[in-house]
């Protein structure tokens, strides 16, 4: 048997119209009709070939404008393509905008109806399954309140469960793993590797790099609407990686050395790099940069620009001298997805306790573009973070522990 | 590899079972606009008739009681028009937004959008049966006397749907390039209602400007259910077959055209 979704040479070109083009019927007939006609056109997507087998998922990455969007579109036939040939098996389902069909003056029972019969399900099969929709999205007690008084959380949810119900033999997602929180994502994520093991193929198209790697078995990097490289996960996605860090390495301006506050030099395109569209004015250690193990530590990042940005994700990791990383958190995935940056600011992490073996590490700290496409700021090995303890041990953990010793006697603890 | 099942949207050996689909489609999107619209209102489903019924009101008021113009039967007569003008009117308004208002029904693959404007057509016939009833009170009261011509009513109505939603797939076409059509519309429609006999006689009209006023195809709906529900005549079979006849010829070039409409309106945002 074939590919659930067979892709072959894919193009999609796109007019390019009038700066003037006239929007009302009064300027189109004041002007004319001449400047209707478009100026020239560009391909968002050309050349592109990938296929999906039935239970495989296939994760496209790329920045935004890389053509993502447009190959959902053309895949989900909402587009027609310019060139090639793209064959589909089955029924195709969607996870677009979740929740922007529904009403809001409508009930979710109302919604989840009309939702699950738009998305190609008989009447009869949604009545079927509306039970199973409603107890996955945890909603029982609110179905029968209008939409609009749900929170956000509850219509993707609610969206989301509509749509992973309704058996299509492919789906399309766009950007999915934050519905709900932590409890209902890794939910989420488990019907999708059941809908999988039912032979259903999905194509994710993802901002997150690091999510394609986690749970795709093909990756597709768009760039500019060309294929630049496609295969293996790991490899796609490293590649991508390093790109982005070169790219943030060109933007990087040339700047003279800055100290920091406490008087490490930052040198650019060393430890430093970024467009500096945003800066990292200081990073402050919590109480101290010399702490025992298992002590508290809180990481203040004082910012500023010199306009206000709309959105950016903050990034820490702890990593050893060595460069090998021991953490690497950010405010995207972990559910921040809207940082304002003002003038001048200040961002906070605090872990309650930090298990961390003795030993010397640094903290590095970035700013980053809300698409991760390039770093404003990033501090490489710049501050440093000591870590002190009372037991020596090799390896990075050291969580508090305690041996216990029985031999046929009453246990002996020796708690450390 | 194997599939769970056959999937109706894609595989056209079943039309049969496509048709169905499209049925149960019809029906929940009808009946989610007719939901979304009685929760607004309090009045509910009352409104469908107090509108025209207020109407009514003002024409008897203005041209029985200010201007006197001497129509036999003139409620009956000014209701029967006003019902089959607004069913016209408000389908036509609302479907030439149509294309904009659905954005996330279009997005979804497999979406049959064409159905969106049959949609809004429906709605409306059913508010006009639904005010049917009262018609038949206005008729029964001023003495008109129903006759087996009546039969043809349902005739009447589907060509008025199929008129009516050939309009609007041009209409929310032509909506997409230029977002000012509705609006244009309004005035437009407004024009449209003096020149279709609703509260005076097509027979005041001057017969050398009858060449002009008679290709409003309004004209001879209007009238044609007249003479089946007030003076139980054959209706103008010439004018209905003509109408008929290039709706049956633009019907396929307005569909088209919106379903190339729709999907450039995805695309182009």
């Amino acid at each position: 048997m074939g590919a659930a979704i067979l892709v072959e040479n894919l193009g999609k070109r796109f007019h390019r119209y009038h700066a003037k083009k006239p929007v009302t019927l009064m300027e189109a007939v004041l002007s004319g009709l001449r400047r209707i006609q478009p100026m020239d056109d560009f391909w968002a997507l050309r050349g592109i070939s990938f296929e999906v087998a039935a239970g495989e998922m296939l994760g496209v990455i790329g920045h935004n404008g890389a053509g993502k969007s447009t190959l959902l579109q053309v895949l989900g036939k909402v587009a027609y393509p310019n060139e090639g040939r793209i064959k589909m098996r089955g029924r195709v389902g969607a996870l677009l905008d979740l929740g922007a069909g529904f009403h809001g003056d409508l009930t979710g029972r109302e919604n989840v109806f009309v939702a699950a019969i738009v998305a190609g399900l008989r009447r009869s099969e949604a009545t079927r399954r509306f039970d199973q929709i409603v107890e996955f999205a945890e909603l029982e007690g609110f179905i029968d309140n209008p939409v609009r008084t749900y929170s956000s959380g509850m219509m993707m949810r609610l969206a989301f469960s509509v749509a992973v119900h309704t058996d299509p033999d492919i789906l399309l997602v766009d950007e999915f793993l934050s519905v709900g929180d932590l409890a209902f994502q890794s939910k989420c994520l488990n019907r999708i590797e059941e809908m999988k093991q039912q032979g259903c193929a999905i194509v994710l198209v993802s901002h997150d790099a690091g999510q394609v790697e986690r749970l795709c078995d093909r990756a597709l990097w768009l760039k500019k609407g060309t294929v630049a490289a496609y295969g293996e996960p790991t490899v796609v996605v490293g590649q991508y990686t390093m790109e982005m860090r070169s790219k943030t390495q060109q933007r990087t301006p040339n700047r003279p050395i800055q100290l920091t506050a406490a008087g490490t030099e930052l040198r650019v395109n060393e430890n430093r790099f970024g467009s500096l569209e945003a800066e990292i004015t200081d990073v402050r250690l919590q109480p101290q940069a010399i702490l025992e193990s298992g002590d508290a530590l809180c990481i203040a990042i004082d910012y500023q620009t010199h306009q206000p940005l709309d959105s950016a994700i903050f990034s820490i990791a702890i990593s050893q001298e060595n460069g090998d990383i021991c953490l690497d958190v950010n405010t995207l995935a972990m559910g921040h997805s809207y940082i304002r940056l003002q003038e001048r600011g200040t961002l906070k992490l605090t872990f309650d306790r930090l298990d961390l073996q003795a030993g010397q590490y640094f903290v590095d700290v970035g700013i980053y573009r809300q698409d991760w496409s390039y770093a404003y700021d990033y501090h490489w090995h710049v501050y440093p973070l000591t870590i002190e303890s009372r037991i020596s041990s090799k390896g990075l953990l050291q969580p508090p522990m305690r041996w216990e010793v029985s031999q046929g006697s009453p246990v002996q603890s020796l708690t450390l | 590899m194997s599939f769970k099942k056959p999937s109706f949207l894609f595989r056209q050996k079943f039309p049969l079972q496509k048709l169905g689909y499209l049925y149960d489609l019809l029906r929940s999107l009808v009946n989610r606009d007719m939901k979304i619209m009685y929760k607004r209102s309090t009045l509910g489903i009352a409104w469908t008739l107090i509108s025209p019924l207020l109407q009514l009101l003002v024409f008897i008021f203005v041209f029985q009681i200010i201007i006197k113009i001497d129509i036999p039967q003139y409620s009956s007569y000014v209701f029967t028009g006003l019902l089959v003008w607004n069913w016209f009117q408000t389908s036509l308004f609302q479907a030439t937004g149509i294309i904009i208002a659905s954005r996330p029904l279009i997005r979804q693959p497999g979406f049959p959008n064409a159905v969106l404007p049959i949609v809004v057509v429906t709605t409306g016939l059913i508010h006009f049966v639904l005010a049917l009833p009262v018609l038949f009170v206005f008729l029964l009261v001023d003495g008109v006397s129903l006759t087996p011509i009546l039969l043809v009513l349902p005739l009447l109505q589907i060509i008025q749907f199929a008129f009516t939603l050939t309009l609007s797939y041009f209409l929310a076409s032509l909506n997409v390039t230029f977002r000012d059509t509705q609006h244009t519309l309004g005035v437009l429609l407004q024009f449209l209602f003096y020149l279709t006999p609703i509260f005076y006689e097509i027979g005041n009209i001057p017969d050398r400007y009858w060449f002009i006023y008679g290709l409003n195809p309004m004209v001879h709906i209007v009238t044609s259910y007249r003479q089946i529900l007030m003076w139980g005549t054959q209706p103008d079979w010439l004018a209905l077959a003509i109408i008929s006849g290039v709706v049956a010829i633009l019907m396929p070039l307005g569909y088209n055209l919106f379903k190339r409409q729709s999907l450039r309106f995805v695309e182009e945002i």
